[in-house]
């Protein structure tokens, strides 16, 4: 991967290289770099399939991470090509011209982080959360523990203890030592 | 119908002889990838129940419970986390949070079952087929959601503080104290081992917020003396801190101070409330130290009249007089001191039950009268000429550098002992000769090793940064005198053993490794006593006894009723422990004085 990541460096602008296995790398590149490196990994260096694409949600750093991950079926490698947008009023590009399946991951993106793929096929349909009336669930700002709580009941025979009460009952029950 | 649709059905003919792509069996033949987030796997013994994951998983899928197969102990709630697989999406939160890495994942995925309660499970407690599983999630070394290291202390510099007795430690700044505060999982599990059971995670969120007054308020509840055990608590609850198993315990003790630092003294008294009305009940209580005046700070809020009786020209009791400036400085304690006696409480310096007022008088004109008069006389060796005038016990020496009272400052002096009175009359000596002599001289012997020395390590440590020598394993055989009847020395054989196999002290030495330590004044700190003369015959033979130590009940009384003893003289020497042991007194004599 090492061999790879020097030969493009010297065509495409590239950022830190993370290797996670012998068969998986990862790249992070400037949101304007991703077409032509996308492009050209597919045409040319032979990462022929877009296996997935997805977000992570960098809160603090007020960061959206976007991992296009995509395979050279032939050589069996991988390469994730990662991308840094801003969280406020989150859009990147589409890439469903080069790859079309890419449109089902971009509606999905789109309902999941709130993160918008203008001129995406069908970008703004519900994919999966029909009627979903909060903020997009797998933002790290929505209360997910609130949310199950007030919307999905528990099944009979649950209960819990507190550490501290449960030692204090145990073992000091009368306040003292 | 075309010719094509005609023809294909033979077509799939083709594909008879070469390799199918499907997976024969995909049910058995397709194992989880090595980090594949699987079922859970829990080691029992090295989870210690604090509930940490229950707190973070987002979908409210654990719960915590007791089991058979683990024991609430110190440091263990005997609690273990029970998953609800109808509400799991296994994001492996539970696993990247556990304080002791005892959670984990296996690869397996598959698990079928016709009863919807078998997916109610304690994992590592109920038997599962994948929990001896290799492969499967388990939180990587470097990625921690709590910062493992605890944010450093700082304070001066060896050969800056040898000179003086100016306190060591900065404390923490407010923006140090938030991200120390930062790193508790607000568990709980270090309150059981806190003797008077301090709200340690609720006064830690107080400094997470930067509500001190908050702060100050839950730590008076449970313990006046929040100034002096911000300093020198020994902190047992950091040894039970969930964050010890993979990195340094949560510095409870510094983040106590910090509130106390935080607070200006005028706001305490508003902070920590009014009494009760007067009771008219009055009681003595002798000895003006951390368990008499916890006593005194209880009783006097419930409305009782409380009179201390106190030896000295002041309060404090061995945290005045036994611990140096260095680790406690004097404004310090009298801050605790003066927020008890505001609050009503009579202090008589300088008054000596037995010598000045009898036992007699006391059980006369009170209702109840507690015995808190700590361990203030030194152990003695008894080695071969150890009753030489120039071999001192480390207390003794102690008081009279806070009392500010002249002796022969030694020129190179040998302590004899490894615990805390050891480093602190050495410490102590050593800045004296500092300032002095403008050298340091002073010899720390002591029987055990090094690394098991009773005294913290802190203080070894610094101790050894003051220029202090330390000599383990050195059992005292004898003071050396010269002709002239000058001490010259310390004889020590090497310890081979201290204890024998049914652990009772019983040293083994090698005479032939014999070492003559140089010097003109020995010390003695190898532990104290009470001086329990003051009962008076009478009283003396009237009590039940326990092996030299007077015999209390659970609650402190003794075993005449009108009597209670509380602190260093029946529970030995811990400040934290005297206080908890003031409450339960003070709870006890309460309750005896109002039903």
């Amino acid at each position: 991967m090492q061999d790879l990541y020097k030969k493009l460096k010297k065509q495409f602008s590239l950022g830190e290289l993370t290797e996670q296995r012998d068969d998986l790398a990862f790249i992070t590149i400037e949101k304007d770099k991703l077409r032509p490196l996308l492009t050209h990994l597919r045409d040319v260096e032979g990462y022929s399939h877009l296996v997935l694409l997805t977000a992570v949600d960098w809160l603090e750093e007020g960061i959206f991470q976007l991992t296009y991950l995509i395979s050279n079926r032939t050589a069996a490698k991988d390469i994730g090509l990662r991308v840094m947008i801003s969280r406020d009023k989150a859009t990147m590009e589409s890439i469903h011209d080069i790859w079309p399946t890419a449109a089902t991951y971009q509606r999905e993106l789109r309902e999941m982080f709130g993160i918008d793929f203008p001129d995406s096929p069908r970008v703004n349909d519900d994919f999966i959360l029909e009627g979903w009336n909060n903020i997009p669930p797998y933002r790290r700002d929505f209360d997910t523990l609130k949310y199950s709580t007030e919307n999905f009941a528990q099944r009979p025979g649950r209960e819990t203890k507190d550490p501290a009460e449960h030692m204090k009952q145990q073992l000091y029950p009368d306040g003292a030592e | 119908m075309s010719i094509k649709d005609l023809f294909s059905p033979f077509t799939a003919w083709k594909y008879v002889l070469k390799d199918p792509v499907t997976i024969p069996d995909p049910l058995n033949d397709r194992p989880g990838s090595a980090r594949y987030r699987g079922f859970h796997k829990n080691d029992n013994e090295t989870c210690i129940g604090c509930g940490t994951c229950e707190t973070i998983c987002q979908n409210g899928a654990i719960d915590m419970l007791p089991v058979n197969e683990a024991e609430t102990k110190e440091g263990d709630s005997g609690l273990r986390p029970r998953i609800d697989y109808g509400r799991c999406c296994w994001c492996a939160l539970c696993v990247d949070v556990c304080m002791t890495g005892s959670l984990t994942m296996s690869n397996e995925y598959k698990w079928v079952e016709s009863d919807p309660d078998a997916f109610r499970f304690t994992p590592g407690i109920d038997k599962k087929f994948w929990d001896n599983t290799e492969l499967g999630y388990q939180r990587p070394d470097d990625h921690r959601l709590m910062a493992p290291e605890r944010i450093a202390m700082g304070e001066m510099e060896a050969e800056d503080r040898i000179n003086s007795f100016t306190e060591i430690v900065d404390g923490y700044s407010i923006e140090q104290a938030k991200l120390e505060a930062d790193r508790c999982v607000s568990c709980g599990i270090c309150i059981a081992t806190c003797p008077t059971h301090m709200s340690i995670p609720d006064y830690i969120e107080a400094v997470r917020d930067g509500d001190y007054e908050r702060g100050l308020k839950l730590l008076y509840e449970t313990n006046p003396f929040s100034n002096v055990c911000g300093r020198v608590c020994t902190r047992k609850c950091e040894d039970s801190c969930a964050s010890r198993h993979e990195g340094e315990p949560i510095a409870i003790r510094w983040l106590k101070r910090h509130i106390i630092d935080q607070v200006p003294f005028e706001k305490y008294r508003e902070i920590i409330g009014e009494s009760e009305p007067s009771t008219g009940k009055k009681i003595a209580i002798i000895g003006a130290g951390p368990a008499g005046l916890t006593t005194a700070f209880d009783l006097v809020r419930k409305g009782h009249d409380v009179t201390v009786y106190e030896a000295k020209a002041a309060a404090g009791g061995m945290t005045r007089y036994g611990i140096p400036e260095y680790r406690l400085p004097y404004d310090a304690l009298d801050k605790d001191i003066e927020l008890i006696v505001s609050l009503g409480v009579k202090i008589v310096y300088n008054t000596r039950i037995g010598a000045d007022i009898s036992m007699q008088k006391l059980q006369d004109d009170f209702d109840a009268v507690l015995l808190a008069i700590g361990l203030q006389e030194g152990r003695q060796t008894r080695i071969p000429q150890s009753e030489h005038e120039k071999v001192y016990r480390a207390v003794d020496l102690l008081d009279k550098i806070t009392a500010g009272e002249n002796f022969d400052l030694p020129h190179c002096a040998v302590v004899i002992g490894g615990g805390n009175v050891a480093m602190d009359i050495a410490r102590s000596l050593a800045r004296l000769q500092k300032q002095q002599y403008g050298q340091v001289d002073v010899i720390v012997t002591a029987m055990e090793e090094q690394q098991h020395f009773m005294a913290d390590p802190d203080e070894i440590k610094e101790s050894l940064e003051e220029g202090i020598v330390i000599r383990d394993q050195c059992g005292p055989q004898g003071c050396e005198i010269d002709q002239s009847g000058k001490l010259i020395g310390l004889k020590t054989w090497k310890v081979l053993s201290i204890f024998d196999k049914d652990h009772r002290f019983s040293p083994q030495y090698d005479d032939s490794d014999e070492v003559i330590h140089a010097c003109d004044t020995v010390i003695e700190a190898i532990g104290q006593f009470s001086d329990t003369s003051l009962l008076g015959n009478k009283l003396t033979e009237q009590l039940e006894w326990d092996r030299g130590r007077i015999k209390i009940a659970y609650d402190g009384q003794t075993s005449v009723d009108w009597l209670w003893s509380a602190g260093d003289c029946v529970s030995g020497p811990d400040v934290v422990h005297a206080v908890a042991d003031g409450h339960r007194v003070a709870n006890s004599i309460h309750s005896y004085l109002t039903v």
